[in-house]
């Protein structure tokens, strides 16, 4: 891999990070300067009354693909649980596989992936029961990949062709997800949310010698980057739902 | 306040129903194979070059008038004409560490020399859209002196893909 290659792949989630990172301290401060612009005279602290809320989710897009593409399947569900001020706790898991029939190339592979990581809420929560919103997060993601033996044939028209083998190998993969979207509450527990994810490659050197045509949960195993889409509908859990309570502190002038 | 959360929850869903028919729409373009983009075949790529006299220390370019390569298979020659030009392009066996390939500086030209190349391969993963390839390290290269070749010079002894990279440069007789 060239200099260019290796700088391009570090600085792309470095970049994407520091939006992040943007956008949260942006949402932070938007916040702050609301509350100090609309009461002078009293500093208003809003007390965490959400609640608690399990959501646990399907992916359904996955099976719409594996309904049209014929050599890779691949299904993915998703968890979350808030924890306080719009952070929530992710975790999001899945299996599939491919497999390759092409005339100079046969093999196919199986994989889990997990991935674990928190979404962040970007615009501010209107109401206790105000369960959806835009959101940013982050992922560490790893999947452990089967392959089966690989058949190949080199094809050479002046020389011949030759042809060969390698043998089954067991990969793990890790990889880093920046992640953004949009989730609302369709009816009373029922979510609907879309996310667009961007995926960077973190060890892909062992992927060198044959990179899976298809990683369950990450996409093309040849690329060290990555775009992919998810629409996930959720059922959420909620318990404890505490009523809101301000605490309103006189300031002393 | 009301309106204002029920009209961000309707626009929410709404682009909740064009995104899915977004993924519906690509999902039933998928090809079954990506195209390959990138050369299958490791290039060896030559330079002919002749020195303007017995004594000069520079070289320049031979443009040959119609030489011809033949690659010594073991199905028979299979021979490449070349318009008139400095620069060729010849392939190595995928089937051995070695190969063979006959040349004239032109057509009407006899005999050919002999061009013998040894080298190692080494299997390389291009992708999936284009599977495996051969990339080669030459040892060495022998040759006749037939015709009009002086000698022989390695300039990079790695061949891939890449058809940018000059491996060998071809010294021309002065007298050509």
């Amino acid at each position: 891999m060239s200099i260019r290659s290796t700088l391009k792949y570090l600085f792309t989630p470095i970049f994407s990070l520091l939006l992040l990172c943007l956008a949260i301290a942006a949402h932070g401060q938007a916040t702050a300067d609301t509350t100090s612009a609309a009461d002078i005279a009293v500093e208003v602290h809003k007390i965490d009354s959400a609640g608690h809320q399990l959501c646990i989710g399907v992916d359904i897009v996955r099976p719409i693909e594996n309904a049209f593409v014929s050599d890779r399947i691949g299904y993915e569900f998703q968890a979350d649980y808030y924890l306080h001020n719009e952070l929530y706790l992710a975790a999001e898991g899945g299996w599939g596989s491919s497999t390759v029939t092409y005339t100079d190339l046969k093999y196919n592979t199986r994989n889990t992936f997990y991935r674990l990581g928190f979404n962040k809420i970007l615009l501010a929560r209107e109401n206790k029961k105000d369960w959806g919103g835009m959101f940013m997060g982050l992922r560490l993601a790893m999947a452990p990949i089967s392959r089966s033996a690989a058949n190949y044939t080199v094809i050479d028209s002046v020389w011949g062709n030759g042809s060969g083998s390698l043998g089954p190998k067991e990969i793990t993969s890790f990889w880093m997800e920046v992640t953004g979207g949009v989730r609302v509450e369709l009816v009373k527990g029922l979510m609907a949310g879309w996310n667009i994810r961007g995926k960077f490659m973190l060890n892909n050197k062992q992927l060198k010698d044959l990179a899976p045509l298809y990683i369950a949960g990450y996409g093309r195993g040849d690329k060290n980057a990555v775009f992919d889409f998810n629409f996930y509908l959720s059922y959420a859990i909620r318990w404890k739902r505490n009523f809101p309570q301000l605490v309103k502190t006189k300031l002393s002038k | 306040m009301r309106n204002r959360k029920w009209k961000y929850k309707s626009n929410s869903v709404i682009i909740m129903v064009l995104a899915l028919c977004v993924v519906f729409g690509v999902a039933s373009c998928t090809q079954e194979r990506e195209p390959c983009y990138t050369p299958t075949i490791a290039s060896l790529n030559i330079e002919c070059v002749h020195y303007t006299s017995d004594t000069a220390t520079t070289v320049l370019d031979t443009a040959l008038p119609k030489a011809i390569f033949g690659a010594l298979t073991n199905n028979g020659v299979k021979a490449v004409i070349y318009p008139q030009t400095a620069n060729f392009t010849i392939s190595l066996s995928s089937v051995a560490n070695s190969c063979q390939w006959i040349m004239s500086t032109d057509s009407v030209a006899y005999p050919f020399d002999t061009l013998s190349f040894f080298y190692q391969r080494k299997l390389q993963f291009l992708s999936n859209a284009c599977g495996f390839a051969y990339f080669y390290s030459i040892d060495s290269v022998h040759f006749t002196h037939n015709q009009d070749i002086d000698s022989i010079q390695i300039t990079n002894t790695s061949v891939t893909n890449n058809v940018n990279t000059k491996h060998l440069k071809i010294f021309i007789h002065p007298d050509f």
